[in-house]
């Protein structure tokens, strides 16, 4: 009896133990669990941020502006390139050879239509052809010192095409960016403030004022100079405070400019209407 | 031979394009406000008094949008040089207001000893780095919203070389003590007074020259007849008091004559009488109703109102000749007619639809405008001195209440209460 009991005590004690171990073994593990997903082991689990970078988008004024889309060839230009092969034609008299080479299929077709044609007709028919041949000659040659000027007049600051605005499927030049005209327009532009009821409202769409601004390499103003004022010193004080507020430019320009600024109030004396 | 012309004339074109000035039109400005920087104004010694420089700051705010001409810099983005005194353009950081964007900067000071207030206010011009204009005030605590306006006035002095209307008053007609009586308020309707204790109906207010006298219209001894009164002295006089109607009285810009209709002979005609009532001339005589009469700035013409070719249109007429022109063509019902102190154009109301809108049109009759779109009824327009704005009755917001806004019918808003059923309003000259 007492060894029976000694027996369940022992059993008993044991399957106690067992209980504890496992118990321990439990708490370990969810221990280890807690510890887990704390994030203890494996690191931090936070997603970081991604940096946001703000860019500003500045025009660069360049002497040719690229004002096209994107093009996978854009070195094709429109205008030059018919300019070198009309170049190349001119000046070793191209006229002598061409001559013949039309009179030979009028020759050719001639006999075809009239077997036996009167002599006078044939030489003045050859008459008015030749005198056809040669204004035609004149006319391309017209045609090709004009096309020559004006890939001259395009090399040139002055003709910078200004209304081709960037990103047109229209657009010509070769570099990235905007003409100077553009840029120091919208520069200006954005710096003049004047509010309409400063000023006579029957005047608006007559008042205008005409300015000299010289502007260095570096985009600074060297001088300006007010050649017509508008006869509203308001006007004109706005103006000045406009040039004022451009006297450096964001970019640097191409080289040294000269511009005269028309400032009149053309648009709001349209919307005014 | 032909091609050696060719490149002559080529070879002296190109030089021309080289050389050619490069020349760039800007057509509209960038901006059509000018931006300004309003700053609190500090205190120069003592504690600071917050109500103070929050009404400054108040007044300051509303007369200057009032003008459209600025957009004001948002003052959670100044920077420490608002925070600092700075009167003179040597105190004044300008590269701080230029960050922001700023051409004008408005700073000051105010001091208050006792009851006695001292303000300093400064107006400078950021780009140029220099001081425009500088005003001191003295006065007491009571006169700080005077102070306040009186420097917006010579802000826009400075801007557009007329004076501004802020500091003026603005007089109508309230039903508030439930009879229609006459009361003062400045221009963005603080401080309302009444002027006449009748206890009947008054109507039709209007500002002599000197801007210190009114004549109106009173029923009080049951006709509507003409008065008189020194709005500082409180004294009235009956100026005409004829049998039928004795209304709508306009002092004369320029000399001693007041044009006012009257029915002694009954019909409504519109005469020219002296400040004692005395008849110099009549203007119009015709079987239909001429009433309204409004003044040109040079006296020299009037502009009113007639039926006499059915409807009831503007006429204008000439003072010394008595010529008459019809000035309105559209429209069906055109009345209250104010000749702009400029000149230039006459405010007028008309009613389409069975509600009154208001219109300005040219002296000639051309390029008419209307000026306002809104619900309710607007009626009874009056210019401030310097024409830039115009005051007038609206009951958009139910009863009627006296409205404030530009010549060109933007920037309104309302100056007295919706419920004091107000009216016939009329500007003063300088105060």
């Amino acid at each position: 009896m007492h060894a029976d009991r000694l027996q369940n005590m022992t059993e008993h004690y044991h399957a106690d133990t067992r209980f504890g171990r496992w118990l321990l073994a439990s708490l370990v593990l969810h221990l280890v669990m807690v510890l887990i997903l704390a994030g203890g082991w494996f690191g931090s689990t936070r997603r970081e941020s991604k940096p946001v970078y703000y860019v500003d988008l500045v025009h660069k004024p360049v002497l040719n502006p690229q004002a096209g889309r994107p093009d996978p060839r854009p070195k094709v230009k429109s205008k030059p390139a018919p300019v070198k092969r009309q170049a190349v034609s001119v000046p070793p008299k191209p006229v002598a050879p061409a001559k013949p080479k039309v009179k030979i299929p009028a020759k050719s077709t001639a006999p075809a239509v009239k077997p036996k044609p009167d002599k006078k007709k044939e030489l003045d028919l050859q008459q008015r052809l030749s005198a056809m041949r040669e204004k035609e000659q004149r006319q391309s040659e017209i045609d090709a010192l004009k096309d020559r000027l004006a890939s001259l007049q395009d090399a040139s600051p002055a003709t910078i095409p200004a209304a081709v605005p960037v990103g047109m499927p229209t657009g010509t030049g070769s570099e990235v960016g905007v003409s100077i005209i553009d840029y120091i327009q919208a520069t200006i532009q954005q710096n003049w403030a004047l509010s309409p009821y400063l000023l006579d409202q029957s005047r608006l769409a007559a008042i205008e004022a005409r300015v000299e601004l010289e502007y260095s390499a570096a985009g600074t103003l060297v001088r300006y100079r007010i050649l017509e004022g508008s006869g509203s010193s308001q006007f004109d004080d706005s103006i000045k405070t406009a040039i004022l507020k451009s006297k450096q430019l964001a970019q640097k320009l191409p080289r040294n400019e000269d511009f005269t600024v028309i400032f009149n109030l053309k648009e709001m004396a349209a919307a005014k209407r | 031979m032909r091609m050696i012309k060719y490149f002559l004339l080529l070879a002296l074109l190109l030089p021309l394009t080289a050389t050619a000035a490069t020349e760039i039109e800007i057509s509209a400005p960038g901006e059509q406000r000018m931006p300004l920087a309003l700053t609190t104004f500090l205190p120069t010694d003592g504690a600071a008094v917050d109500e103070i420089a929050a009404e400054i700051n108040e007044v300051l705010n509303a007369d200057l949008d009032l003008t459209g001409l600025f957009r004001f810099a948002d003052p959670a983005s100044f920077l420490s040089d608002a925070e600092r005194i700075g009167l003179y353009s040597t105190q004044v950081d300008f590269a701080q207001w230029r960050l922001l964007g700023a051409d004008l900067l408005v700073k000051g000071t105010y001091s208050l000893q006792g009851d006695q207030l001292v303000i300093e206010a400064r107006l400078f011009d950021v780009v140029n780095r220099r001081l425009k204009s500088g005003r001191r005030y003295l006065g007491r605590s009571t006169d700080v919203r005077r102070m306040a306006h009186s420097f917006a006035d010579q802000i826009l002095k400075d801007l557009t070389g007329e004076i501004g209307p802020f500091s003026q008053r603005i007089a109508y007609v309230s039903k508030q003590t439930g009879n229609k009586e006459l009361w003062l308020m400045d221009v963005d309707g603080h401080a309302p007074v009444r002027l006449t204790d009748h206890r009947s109906i008054v109507l039709n207010p209007d500002f002599s020259p000197l801007g210190k006298e009114l004549t109106f219209t009173s029923y009080v001894a049951n006709n509507p007849d003409l008065y008189r009164k020194e709005i500082y002295t409180g004294q009235e006089a009956k100026v005409s008091s004829r049998q039928g109607l004795n209304v709508a009285g306009r002092f004369a810009p320029i000399g001693r004559e007041i044009a006012v209709t009257l029915t002694k002979d009954g019909n409504p005609e519109i005469y020219l009488i002296s400040y004692s009532g005395a008849i110099h001339k009549r203007l119009t005589n015709n079987w239909a109703i001429d009433i309204d009469p409004s003044w040109s700035p040079d006296s020299g013409h009037l502009v009113f109102v007639s039926n006499r070719l059915g409807n009831p249109h503007l006429f204008t007429v000439n003072v010394y000749t008595g010529e008459t022109r019809r000035l309105t063509t559209h429209g069906k019902y055109n009345v209250t007619p104010a000749w702009s102190p400029k000149g230039d154009r006459i405010a007028f109301a008309r009613q389409s639809g069975g509600r009154f809108d208001l219109y300005s049109i040219k002296t000639d009759g051309s390029d008419e405008r209307r000026l306002t779109f809104g619900p309710g009824n607007q009626e009874h327009p009056r210019w401030s001195p310097d024409g830039r704005f115009l005051v007038y009755s609206s009951d958009a917001d139910g009863k009627k209440a006296i409205y404030v806004m530009r010549a060109d019918g933007t920037g309104a808003r309302r100056l007295t209460e919706a419920g004091d059923d107000s009216s016939h309003p009329a500007w003063s000259g300088r105060w």
